[in-house]
């Protein structure tokens, strides 16, 4: 392959720095958060980044229209890999998520958030409107969420599942939805949240109504939540100290490498760490949408649009939730949760984002 | 735009372009409503949120102070302490606490044990902040299978109690007594002690009546602990003092040789030093072992304990009362004397009975004692004689005269549960039953029968009265109260107590007429002798129930046959040593009680050998 030297002139060195800033934080606070914990996580996290970073590689230096062309077969295989996960899965904490491949454990819930938006994002771009979509338009991108949504809410695992929900609601709003046809899907989904109540396990309702009123059951379900407050809360203005939480390093926060792990960081580098970080994040996702806006066409714009999005649904999830301002689900926090999936997904975005952004000036070939 | 072969195909986002401010404000909205929050948590509410974290990480505990330790004269240890492990949960730290029993309940069953509570006792007997002990005084092995599951049992944890190790259980029971959990009376009666609920305290004996200068002082420590209960490091800690170390009068020697001597009997053994009144030895029998109470004593072994008919947990040196029977002869010698009823020369004969209005007093020696004097009388312990000399004396002067040598009264010694006895006298008996004195009650008086009764620690110092030529003391049992490094904290001197209103001529001659009694021929105390010690003393035999002349009572049962007693004081000049003993339905003084008296003596006498 010859390779365009403007792809090397036109490469987004700030979104690279963006994001190994993020990482770097995300690290440091991992060796803290994982300390005394066999296998030391922030180790094993250093090698899914470099992993993640070779993965990145191949995401940019291919044409993002080539990769799109096989939107559809990539999500197949999403969607393949989540019907495997019922037959070969591993069951932990009650419900089914893992498959090993070759050693390694991969959450294809994860990676199915990126074959959406590739998905969505073909048919978007292959199906332009004049106009808005309409119910009849969105039956098609709908069958295509609905799939993973679906296999992923048997797993069961409530929060991916909403989050595919999300990212799909998000790419409608941004190619432009009827208000007739939005107000109606509202109604609906409205009327299905009481019955979906009936389906949800039995740790999920718990979850929701924990939510409502922690103190509910202080011992039970609502302990992860208050101890993540006492943790953030804690940490005052300007922190504990590095590797000083007491929450965290005596063990009382849950989840403390993976979901909660943001509690950790904020206990230990208090209100002005949390803003810097939420700060390089709003920055990182602000840069992702001038990716879109200045795209050189309409897929990238799309592509660049849905994954910036899906850092952005991530951060603020998973933060809302550990503030407790939204009910428990298990969502990480990008770049910063422990986890080889989760690191993969989110380098493999950046990676989207690069190819969408170092193409923006190329001619075509 | 012809399509190329690739399908590369561009479309120009166009109007979208335009679309991006509304999801930049989205985004914008949605951080800033995270950064508020944060406000919220880390600003506004971190000082409470700061609090909250540190309840969960510190925990102050106590750190339970060492009692006292117990030595004899010799600086022999009689009492020290050993740990003892319970298991606790501590309340704060568990979550699901049905789960944590039912798993404590299958661990202790995998080793086939039985764990001792169930999930509702605990859930009763929870406060917060107080460690439960679920478990007291666990075996090593089953301390190791707590410890090896700990990272599956949060909450749960391993506490040291310091218990009591009394070396000289059973001999010692009655002195040193023992300890037991703190009672909820305990805890109201002395709100200025620091116990706690658990905690434990002198519940008998010493340790009761010294518990406050034994108890120490609790220490406390804050730790921080993790989520599951488990100590991660120490931030304080303020150092428990033990308490006062306790050096008693007694001498361990002498009181093992006492309650070896006392095998297979009951009754009690007192030895006093005559010069101080000190308390050498002081032995109850049967006894029991204060070790079982360390921990709270068993439903089944306190039923044991509590109806066995012989009261071991009483304690006869002080609380049992006995008839003194011919011990009394030296009492109503002395006040005869003391009367000028009779003068030493002063003789009766005793044909083997004595006659008054239609009742027959027999003399212990069937064929009499022919003319006796008072010397020879109290060697042989002749009753005769001693009818006529009480019938001149008269109750009312005898009894004056027993309360001056303290029988009647407590002697004092810091013990519990001491009783008094008693001396009849005519206005006790008028008041008590309403009848008047009969002359012939009198009569039996004489000898120590009837309504009188004295402790075995009374009898010693009435004894140890004489033997130091009418000067005696309140039996003192603690020598003092010191601080590890042997700062005296409190001293118990010698406290004199009274002198007799007897004249030294008169005691000299009783105390002459006491080492007949064991080492002239016919004396009726020759198995007390010790070979170049001059012991002095005095046989008892009381009756319970009346006999026919000359039966030993072998035949009759166990609680009808006579208590043997032996009072003697050794040497007979500058004595050193009084003993008491009083063996119970033990038959003759002279052939049951004399020779523990002569085992103590020699015991005590050996004991000055050695450094």
């Amino acid at each position: 392959m010859k390779i365009d030297r403007r792809l090397i002139f036109n490469f987004d060195w700030m979104l690279l720095l963006f994001v190994l800033l993020i990482v770097c934080a995300g690290i440091v606070n991992l060796y803290s958060a994982g300390y005394g914990i066999s296998g030391e996580p922030y180790l094993k996290q250093i090698r899914w980044v470099f992993l993640g970073l070779f993965v990145m590689f191949l995401t940019f230096a291919f044409d993002y229209r080539w990769i799109a062309r096989y939107g559809y077969w990539v999500h197949g295989l999403a969607l393949l890999l989540l019907i495997a996960v019922f037959v070969v899965g591993a069951v932990t904490k009650g419900s089914q998520r893992w498959i090993t491949l070759g050693g390694f454990s991969i959450q294809p819930s994860e990676l199915v958030k990126i074959t959406l938006i590739l998905a969505l994002a073909k048919y978007f771009n292959d199906h332009r409107l004049e106009g808005k979509y309409g119910i009849r338009e969105l039956v098609v991108p709908f069958l295509i969420v609905l799939a993973p949504f679906v296999l992923v809410l048997k797993q069961p695992d409530l929060g991916t599942a909403l989050m595919l929900m999300i990212l799909f609601g998000s790419m409608v709003l941004f190619v432009g939805i009827r208000w007739k046809t939005l107000l109606s899907l509202c109604a609906i989904a409205l009327m299905i949240i009481p019955l979906g109540w009936n389906f949800l396990a039995e740790y999920q309702r718990e979850r929701v109504l924990t939510f409502i009123d922690p103190e509910r059951d202080p011992l039970g379900s609502g302990y992860h939540i208050i101890q993540s407050i006492i943790a953030i809360g804690s940490g005052g203005i300007f922190g504990k100290g590095f590797m000083r939480g007491t929450q965290s390093q005596l063990k009382f926060l849950p989840e403390q490498q993976t979901d909660f792990v943001f509690s950790v960081f904020a206990e230990e580098w208090g209100f002005l760490g949390t803003v810097l970080v939420l700060v390089l994040f709003l920055v990182l996702i602000l840069w992702g949408l001038k990716i879109a806006q200045h795209s050189r066409d309409y897929l990238g714009t799309l592509i660049a649009y849905g994954v910036t999005m899906m850092i952005f649904w991530g951060v603020f999830i998973n933060v809302a939730m550990v503030l407790g301002i939204l009910p428990v689900v298990g969502i990480p926090l990008p770049f910063f949760s422990y986890g080889g999936s989760s690191m993969v997904k989110m380098m493999v975005a950046t990676g989207l984002l690069m190819n969408v952004s170092m193409r923006r000036y190329v001619l075509q070939s | 735009m012809l399509e190329k072969p690739d399908k590369l195909v561009r479309y120009d986002p166009g109007e979208y372009r335009q679309r991006f401010t509304f999801f930049f404000w989205v985004i914008l909205v949605a951080i800033c409503l995270l950064v508020m929050r944060l406000w919220y948590l880390q600003i506004i509410k971190g000082e409470d949120l700061l609090k909250r974290s540190e309840n969960n990480r510190i925990r102050i505990r106590d750190v339970k102070a060492m009692r006292g330790i117990i030595l004899d004269s010799r600086g022999v240890v009689l009492v020290e302490n050993r740990p003892s492990f319970d298991v606790v949960i501590f309340p704060e730290d568990v979550k699901d606490l049905q789960g944590l029993v039912e798993k404590l309940v299958a661990l202790y069953a995998k080793v086939n044990l039985t764990f001792p509570m169930d999930y509702e006792t605990i859930l009763e007997n929870r406060r917060p902040f107080t460690p439960l002990r679920v478990d007291r005084n666990v075996s090593r092995e089953k301390l190791a299978l707590i410890e090896t599951h700990s990272l599956e049992l949060p909450g749960v944890g391993i506490d040291v109690m310091p218990v009591r190790e009394y070396y000289y259980g059973e001999s010692m029971a009655h002195i040193i007594g023992y300890i037991g959990e703190v009672s909820r009376d305990d805890l109201e009666r002395d709100k200025s002690s620091s116990y706690k609920s658990g905690d434990l305290i002198g519940k008998f004996g010493l340790e009761k009546a010294l518990d406050r200068f034994i108890r120490g002082k609790a220490g406390g420590e804050q730790v921080e602990v993790n989520v599951i209960g488990k100590k991660v490091k120490t931030l304080g800690r303020v150092e428990p003092v033990q308490g006062y170390r306790v050096v008693l009068s007694l001498d361990s020697q002498v009181q093992k040789a006492a309650w070896t001597a006392m095998d297979g009997k009951a009754g009690a053994v007192v030895a006093l030093d005559p010069r101080d009144g000190s308390v050498i030895a002081l032995v109850s029998r049967p006894g029991f072992d204060p070790n079982l109470f360390n921990r709270g004593i068993t439903s089944e072994l306190w039923e044991k304990l509590s109806s066995n008919p012989l009261h071991p947990m009483e304690n006869r040196a002080i609380a049992g009362q006995y008839p003194p029977g011919s011990t009394y002869k030296l009492i109503v010698a002395a006040a005869a004397l003391e009367e000028g009823v009779i003068t030493p020369e002063t003789s009766f004969n005793c044909p083997g009975h004595f006659d008054l209005g239609n009742h027959t007093f027999r003399c212990w020696r069937k064929q009499g004692h022919g003319r006796i004097s008072l010397h020879r009388a109290i060697v042989e312990s002749c009753d005769v004689y001693f009818y006529n000399v009480g019938k001149l004396l008269g109750v009312d002067r005898l009894a004056q005269y027993a309360q001056a040598f303290g029988l009647g009264a407590r002697t004092g010694v810091a013990l519990t549960g001491e009783r008094r006895g008693l001396i009849p006298t005519r206005e006790w008996k008028l008041t008590r039953f309403g009848v008047a004195w009969q002359p012939g009650e009198t009569i039996s008086l004489a000898i120590g029968q009837g309504y009188n009764t004295v402790t075995p620690i009374q009898l010693a110092n009435a004894y140890a009265a004489v033997a130091n030529n009418g000067e005696y003391f309140t039996p003192r049992i603690v020598q003092r109260i010191e601080t590890d490094d042997g700062e005296i904290i409190e001293e118990f001197r010698p406290e004199k107590k009274a002198v007799l209103p007897v004249s030294q001529e008169n005691i000299q001659l009783l105390k002459k007429a006491l080492w007949g009694v064991v080492n002239e021929p016919g004396g009726t105390g020759g198995q007390a002798r010790v070979a170049g010690r001059d012991v002095a003393g005095k046989t008892g035999t009381a009756q319970v129930i009346g006999m026919p002349a000359g039966d030993d009572g072998a035949a009759y049962p166990y609680e009808y046959r006579d208590h043997a007693l032996f009072v003697s004081f050794a040497p007979r000049d500058n004595p050193e040593i009084a003993v008491a003993v009083v063996v119970e339905h033990g038959g003759h003084g002279a052939s049951a009680a004399a020779p523990v008296a002569k085992k103590v003596i020699e015991a005590y006498f050996e004991g000055k050998k050695k450094p």
